[in-house]
């Protein structure tokens, strides 16, 4: 006699296997459309006005673009090896490669404050035309998850000193890392479009 | 198998940090153009790629969310070329 054996297949990790979770990714698929909107915009006054996106620019600060561009890569770089300290069952590790993400957070709000601050010292604002209308409405926006994501890490932190989180399970830790990652994402699309693109 | 790993993003980190710098000196230096703008696009490309296949480990993960966040990284460097190449154009299609 013959038996047979019925085996449901086995999950295919490589098509189904979620990082985070389904509500994080909500979010961030959100977040990215929010952003897509923005960068339309761009392209669209863009087309209209090549004058004043050519000139635009030149008079923003390269050196607070590009440095605030390093700030958040090494921020997401410091986000991915806290995960993978935790994968290692090393939550001092972790929390003080998040540490150094949440440094990179602040760092880039001050330089930040102060590209700001040096815009107004040479006349510019929102104002001034439509390329600098889209700059501050593209930057602030960007600037206020950078605020928000970084306290975000904090609250992480916590989690991760008052042993909430363990090696099995730290759903949290990886949902705000692809949070962080997404934010990373949006700032390396808006340093090409606003700072270097004549 | 986490130290391959982790040598692995250690050098993503740093391709990001050159391919970065190297866009500040295009900012600064190249003539503006097609070709330096289809480098920057590319630039954009490559990094974008990099954070959503690496940092973000969608590599090996879901195959829509892999798709739509490797999308978005083909259609904003194929717009920044599109609107160097045709801008009478497409200001023309979007007039009020």
């Amino acid at each position: 006699m013959v038996e047979i054996v019925l085996r449901s297949p086995a999950p295919s990790t490589k098509t189904h296997n979620i990082p985070g979770n389904m509500a994080i990714w909500a979010a961030i698929l959100a977040e990215m459309s929010e952003f897509a909107i923005m960068f339309i915009v761009y392209f669209l006054a863009k087309v209209h006005n090549p004058a004043l996106f050519s000139e635009g620019p030149t008079k923003l600060s390269t050196l607070a673009g590009a440095s605030n561009t390093v700030i958040m890569l090494t921020s997401s770089f410091f986000v991915v090896r806290a995960v993978i300290a935790m994968r290692e069952n090393k939550p001092q590790t972790s929390a003080r490669w998040l540490w150094g993400a949440v440094a990179c957070g602040v760092l880039y709000l001050i330089i930040k404050y102060f590209e700001y601050e040096w815009n107004t010292a040479q006349g510019l604002s929102a104002e001034t035309n439509i390329f600098y209308a889209v700059y501050y409405y593209v930057t602030f926006n960007h600037f206020l998850h950078v605020g928000w994501g970084t306290a975000a890490i904090v609250w992480v932190i916590y989690r991760l000193n008052t042993d909430i989180y363990t090696q099995e399970e730290h759903e949290g830790l990886i949902n705000i890392a692809l949070y962080w990652h997404m934010i990373d994402l949006a700032w390396i699309t808006i340093f090409p479009l606003l700072y270097v693109i004549r | 198998m986490y130290n391959a790993h982790i040598k692995l993003i250690n050098y993503l980190w740093i391709l990001l940090i050159l391919l970065t710098l190297f866009s500040a000196y295009m900012a600064e230096r190249a003539p503006p153009g097609l070709l330096s703008v289809s480098i920057m696009a590319v630039v954009l490309a490559i990094k974008g790629r990099i954070i959503v296949d690496y940092f973000m480990e969608l590599k090996e993960s879901h195959i829509i969310l892999r798709t739509l966040m490797r999308l978005y990284f083909f259609v904003i460097p194929a717009m920044i070329i599109l609107v160097y190449l045709y801008p009478e154009q497409i200001a023309k299609w979007t007039a009020l």
